[in-house]
């Protein structure tokens, strides 16, 4: 039976955190592995897509925070709890943003935080580090935590942190290309910088759009294979909510949306050497993805659950004004 | 040491839902929360040889519990007892443990304010037992059937101990691994 109780703020902040944190890993790759001898004017071409990446997480971070029921709760996750992944995840995220704002700022042109940014500077690979092996566990984490909730079938599967991190790469991927086709992001930089950072850029878009294709061919693999393995072989629930999927209810958006329109037609136009349409339709299926597995529920049925809930009215629908007027409820305040 | 079981005998269970009202009137629950729905299939063969099975659920206080570790916060707390609560003040209602249980008997309710939300359960009536030891649980104390046993079952001595050592018991969804610590005697197509 369906399980629903993540809404859209939980499926878009998956997606968001996934693809901020893709993008600090990606800036730190370039910089560190592929243009270890120009890691400085690297960086300066990856300023403004790493600001990106910031929002990007800023607004998932904003999104979780606001799907909570109790606000004041929430410094406990970094106090707390050892064992659980979200606790973990949070931590994670908070030493990814801190350390790439730090970075970030250490790039800034402007003359009233030169100060600042060339006291960063001193710092800027250690600080690019941490938040690229933080950026590489959010996107980990993300598919790690859904997949160790055992109760829902569709879930809890090792190939669900490989999907979501493959896609979380690709999206990274298409959001540093989209931004990197941005020049006029660098009024500031003189001509000679600026050609030499738009050069560095150049190499950085067609090393990103060949990895994008390779992602891309990887994502359409490890999709199917769960989930058609999951048709095949998967237990009732997983079975149920896989079959949704392949020639449910979930069809059209499986096999329109996320095959042809998020993975294939992506792989074309990146083949055909039109980046920044496949970035966007690849933004595109990553997000649907990401909206399709959250609202893939499923959870084993205890005989007679279904006939039960759904006969108990809920809140807001007609006739259930009556659950709002029962004021003896249990004061904890 | 204790620990809290419940033994729930499906052979005596007859519907009423009294140990539903029963629990959502002492714990004074939101009208969107059921701790312990009883749930059936319905009518169940064909005529002559018809029957109804009755299956109250609620909280089955795991022994290796799947909410307890998904929790950031730490509000979800396993007692020595065997007791599975949440400490409400530090809950923040992020729902990870609503979506780790896998009998769904964890609950947000929407009724009350939106920023005063927090994930409740049953918790075998863990504030009666707070303040007398001997206290039974409500759902315990009102069923007229005597379906619903509670006890401790590292005591030999007790009922549920020897129910369980005696009849056979069946656990809900036990090849997840959480080993549920609500023992239901099946009711074998109502032949005793």
């Amino acid at each position: 039976m369906r399980h629903h109780y993540w809404e859209w703020p939980i499926a878009t902040y998956l997606f968001l955190g996934g693809m901020g944190g893709g993008m600090f890993f990606l800036a730190a790759v370039l910089s560190f592995i592929v243009f270890p001898e120009h890691a400085v004017m690297m960086g300066s071409a990856l300023a403004w897509p790493i600001f990106l990446a910031l929002v990007w997480l800023a607004f998932g971070c904003f999104l979780l925070v606001f799907e909570l029921g109790q606000h004041a709760a929430f410094p406990l996750v970094f106090l707390n709890s050892i064992k659980s992944v979200l606790g973990h995840g949070a931590r994670i995220l908070v030493v990814c943003m801190v350390f790439g704002i730090l970075w970030w700022v250490s790039y800034l042109p402007w003359g009233w935080i030169s100060g600042l940014a060339g006291f960063l500077a001193t710092f800027r690979s250690i600080n690019l580090f941490i938040a690229g092996v933080a950026g590489f566990c959010i996107m980990l984490y993300t598919g790690i935590f859904l997949s160790t909730l055992k109760a829902h079938s569709f879930w809890a599967t090792p190939a669900l942190p490989v999907l979501f991190t493959v896609s979380a790469t690709s999206t990274a991927c298409a959001c540093i290309m989209l931004a990197l086709g941005c020049t006029w992001l660098y009024p500031d930089a003189a001509p000679i910088a600026l050609a030499a950072i738009a050069g560095l850029a150049e190499e950085a878009h067609e090393l990103l759009h060949t990895l994008d294709i390779i992602l891309i061919c990887v994502e359409i693999i490890v999709l199917l294979v769960m989930v058609l393995s999951f048709v095949c072989a998967g237990n009732k629930t997983a079975q149920a909510a896989a079959n949704r999927w392949v020639r449910g209810s979930y069809k059209l958006l499986f096999w329109g949306g996320m095959i042809c329109c998020g993975l294939l037609l992506p792989l074309a136009f990146n083949l055909c050497g039109l980046s920044a349409p496949a970035a966007v339709l690849a933004l595109c299926g990553g997000l649907l993805l990401r909206f399709l597995v959250i609202f893939t529920d499923d959870r084993a049925e205890v005989p007679g659950e279904t006939k039960y809930f759904t006969r108990l009215k809920k809140v807001g629908e007609p006739g259930s004004e009556f659950m709002t007027k029962w004021t003896d409820i249990e004061n904890i305040y | 040491m204790t620990r809290y079981v419940m033994v729930i005998d499906k052979r005596r269970c007859i519907g009423c839902h009294s140990c539903t009202v029963a629990c959502r009137t002492w714990n004074k629950l939101p009208m969107d929360i059921v701790y312990n729905p009883v749930l059936t299939e319905g009518v169940q063969g064909k005529w002559p040889n018809v029957h109804r099975e009755w299956t109250p659920m609620l909280c089955q206080h795991c022994e290796k519990p799947a909410c307890v570790p998904a929790c950031p916060t730490g509000a979800s707390i396993k007692d020595e007892d065997g007791t599975v609560w949440v400490d409400y003040k530090k809950c923040m209602a992020c729902k990870a443990c609503v979506n780790a249980c896998p009998y769904g008997m964890r609950d947000v309710s929407k009724v009350e304010e939106f920023f005063h939300r927090f994930v409740r359960k049953c918790t075998f009536c863990r504030n009666a037992r707070q303040i007398n030891p001997d206290e039974m649980p409500y759902c315990v104390k009102t069923c007229h059937q005597k379906a619903r046993i509670f006890g401790d079952l590292d005591d030999p001595n007790s009922e549920v101990s020897k129910i369980i050592s005696s009849v056979r018991t069946e656990r809900l969804l036990e090849d997840l691994g959480t080993e549920p610590q609500i023992y239901y005697v099946p009711d074998m197509g109502g032949r005793l």
